[in-house]
């Protein structure tokens, strides 16, 4: 596993900027570290992670920060905004040049809003990661869900993934969408009208050949799916609170919810959760989303070291 | 002899400057927002504009012009309205010479256009980002590339840069 020609000093700002090989390529690698004994303990000793989160953040700040860790990087930065030289209003573009002068030799950003990730790697000379930009992307998320779906059936390709919630401002659904192009995979978008794929990811979809289904309630598809990936509608998203009261029960997943469902249905869930996911699943075959959250410390292991060129 | 109501009865010919013909009847101040003319009241410099509205035209029925004396309109910004208006033509007047521009559709239009996503980065203050759009032809509609946000053409006027 790695350094790797793909990855070598690459941003990762997008999942759009990533082609079929480069995925299978990220998820071999994180095969090799789970499965086939491949140590990365200590293979980027002396350098440095900047960990930069604008915006609270809990698991991902923790699976890189503890990813760094086990690689044996000096992790520097700060895990949101509170006493940080944000809250006195100091810019991303001066806190990057800032620590690229401390000699970070990659970044990893979580930033409030869109397209933050790629105004960073224009400024910096060293990778970027995003770990999140507004309601834009979240690329690596996108890499452990892959990885997570991989690990249920071994495969992608063939797979009918619905996706299921708030789609327009969910991070994590653009980006799963944008890396699911890549696979022969059908998809069906599950979110009431105002919260379904904003036009540029369905856009991309189509330019890409990937004609994506909708459908307004999970009852309609939920026998069809292999995978179902869940995410939160948040009550602020929609404008008139009785459109929500209406339309919550339509996206709450519980054993009812999933009375059709195939047995070999795995159910994905970024995390974290509120109501949307009810823990009556949890115990079921269809749980995936734990085994999904524990691939994203191997995921940004693997991650790092392809590039930054550790272990080959 | 021009039409009664045509352009020539209503004023004369510029010397120096730039013509902006063709554009649709009754648009001009879509025109002159794109072309920002309002910053020239800051320049205080020796520039008139004249704007005709509803002038008659051969090709057209009718159409507006605007008559800019002793200022040069940046092509650039003639790409930009030719997004909106693709049956613009622009004539630049030098010494009473004149050449003919015809805009095209830029590839990308960095700095002039804001984003339409608020969210986004090029909007966030005191960031330095210079906005960059990229134009997606087939679809007429610009994507930033910050944010990947889409912008129509049709919306074009309402997102320049003030």
């Amino acid at each position: 596993m790695g350094p790797s020609a793909d990855f070598l000093g690459r941003d990762i700002v997008s999942a759009r900027d990533f082609k079929r090989d480069q995925y299978d390529e990220i998820l071999r690698s994180v095969e090799d570290l789970e499965k086939n004994g491949v140590s990365l303990d200590g293979a980027l000793k002396g350098k440095i992670a900047a960990l930069l989160f604008f915006e609270p953040s809990t698991r991902t700040y923790s699976s890189f920060q503890i990813a760094a860790d086990k690689l044996g990087m000096t992790v520097s930065g700060f895990a949101g905004p509170t006493g940080s030289s944000i809250t006195k209003g100091e810019t991303l573009h001066d806190t990057v040049r800032m620590f690229e002068g401390y000699g970070a030799d990659v970044f990893v950003i979580r930033h409030s809003k869109m397209g933050a990730a790629r105004f960073a790697a224009e400024i910096s000379d060293v990778p970027v990661i995003s770990a999140g930009d507004g309601s834009r992307e979240h690329p690596t998320q996108a890499m452990v869900d892959l990885y997570a779906i991989k690990k249920a059936f071994g495969r992608i390709d063939g797979l009918k993934v619905g996706m299921l919630g708030d789609l327009r401002y969910g991070r994590t659904s653009s980006s799963l969408a944008y890396a699911l192009s890549n696979f022969d995979v059908e998809i069906t978008f599950i979110a009431p009208e105002a919260l379904q794929m904003r036009p540029e990811v369905s856009h991309f979809l189509r330019e890409r050949g990937v004609a994506p289904r909708t459908a307004a309630a999970l009852k309609d598809v939920a026998g069809s799916l292999d995978v179902l990936y869940v995410t939160r509608i948040q009550k602020e998203r929609i404008p008139d609170p009785t459109e929500y009261e209406k339309v919550k029960g339509l996206y709450e997943v519980n054993l009812e919810a999933l009375r059709d469902a195939k047995p070999s249905l795995k159910v994905l869930h970024p995390l974290p959760r509120v109501d949307e996911l009810s823990t009556e699943i949890d115990e079921t075959n269809y749980a995936q989303y734990f085994v999904q959250a524990a691939g994203g410390l191997p995921l940004r292991m693997a991650l790092l070291n392809l590039i930054l060129g550790g272990v080959r | 002899m021009a039409k009664a109501g045509g352009e020539r009865m209503l004023v004369s010919r510029i010397e120096e400057g730039t013509v902006i013909d063709h554009i649709p009847d009754w648009r001009a101040d879509t025109v002159s927002r794109v072309l920002r003319l309002d910053k020239l009241a800051r320049m205080q410099a020796d520039i008139s504009v004249v704007i005709l509205q509803n002038v008659s035209s051969k090709g057209l029925g009718r159409k507006d012009i605007i008559k800019i004396d002793r200022w040069h309109v940046d092509e650039r910004d003639a790409d930009i309205l030719c997004l909106v208006f693709p049956g613009i033509t622009v004539n630049y007047i030098d010494e009473g010479k004149v050449s003919k521009y015809a805009p095209r559709v830029p590839d990308t239009i960095e700095g002039r256009l804001r984003c339409p996503e608020l969210n986004c980065i090029s909007n966030a203050e005191r960031e330095p980002v210079t906005t960059r759009f990229v134009t997606l032809k087939k679809e007429s509609v610009l994507q930033c590339q910050y944010c990947d946000a889409l912008l129509g053409f049709e919306k074009v006027p309402d997102h320049v840069r003030t």
